[in-house]
């Protein structure tokens, strides 16, 4: 897994890329809190990513959260394949907004 | 004919090591029920995160070759995932051990069986308490659950491990 960070709009992009699991989960997580702690809304980008466990659902929970109390956002843009069958099973679908690309972000 | 006394032999040694040992229970049915089962894996891995990307390559082969569709190969990659992230983290509390994963055909559906040697946990372990949608914690085993058909813990073969059995209907098509 690997991921990159970059700016998007007055968003923080935080694309993911291959599979995260127990293994790897911790490092999204400290990457995901350290933006939203530094006070910026976060896209996770899920084009290039395949697979996502409940370790790494945990981690988007736990952002979602600290985001929501400090009236921050974070969205998901482009999940596909297992990674979006993940999030339907979980319901989280219905919580996190989710699109399909960023072209449908707004400034 | 020296295959086929190889063969007799590694069902006899694996039936021994999986029924005889310690299990008090009627041997003749889950003998019977284990020489019908078509074994399609047999891995065994430390228990480490690391070995988890692996298992997950390891379960989709097996699960393709049970042509099972994508969306079903997804969740059944998951659920082995999830349940052997529980042994790394609850069974084992990350002290090193290992994991063995069998997987069986047998009728109409595919048997998953997860081995750890560590001590042995109570099957209430096992029970889906209700949570809501943003709380954390359980998530792993309400997937296994949402996945599987059949969902339980077998009598360990000795004073430790876990084995925990899962069940998934084959696909219509691929039953044999």
């Amino acid at each position: 897994m690997t991921f990159e960070q970059k700016n998007y709009l007055h968003y923080q992009l935080l694309a993911l890329t291959g599979e995260v699991d127990l293994h790897n989960s911790p490092q999204v997580r400290k990457q995901l809190l350290a933006i939203v702690e530094s006070g910026n809304s976060v896209i996770v980008d899920f084009s290039a990513l395949s697979y996502i466990d409940s370790s790494g659902i945990a981690t988007l929970v736990e952002t979602y959260n600290l985001a929501k109390n400090k009236q921050l956002s974070l969205t998901i843009v482009g999940a596909r394949g297992a990674p979006l069958q993940v999030m339907e099973l979980t319901h989280l679908n219905k919580v996190f907004p989710m699109i399909d690309s960023l072209d449908e972000i707004k400034e | 004919m020296l295959f086929r006394r190889i063969l007799f032999e590694s069902n006899i040694t694996y039936f021994m090591s999986t029924f005889c040992i310690d299990y008090n229970v009627n041997i003749q049915e889950p003998y019977k029920k284990i020489m019908s089962m078509k074994r399609i894996l047999h891995v065994e891995h430390s228990a480490c995160t690391s070995q988890l990307c692996q298992i997950r390559d390891k379960v989709r082969d097996a699960c393709h070759s049970l042509a099972y569709p994508e969306s079903d190969i997804n969740l059944i990659t998951l659920v082995i995932d999830e349940a052997c992230t529980n042994i790394i983290r609850y069974a084992y509390s990350g002290e090193p051990g290992r994991i063995v994963l069998e997987i069986f055909q047998h009728e109409n559906e595919a048997i998953f069986h997860l081995q750890d040697f560590a001590k042995c946990i109570d099957k209430s372990c096992l029970k889906l308490r209700k949570k809501k949608l943003l709380e954390p914690g359980g998530l792993g085993l309400q997937l296994i659950y949402q996945v599987m058909d059949v969902v339980q813990l077998l009598p360990p073969k000795g004073s430790v491990g876990n084995i925990l059995e899962l069940k998934k209907h084959l696909p219509k098509g691929s039953q044999k």
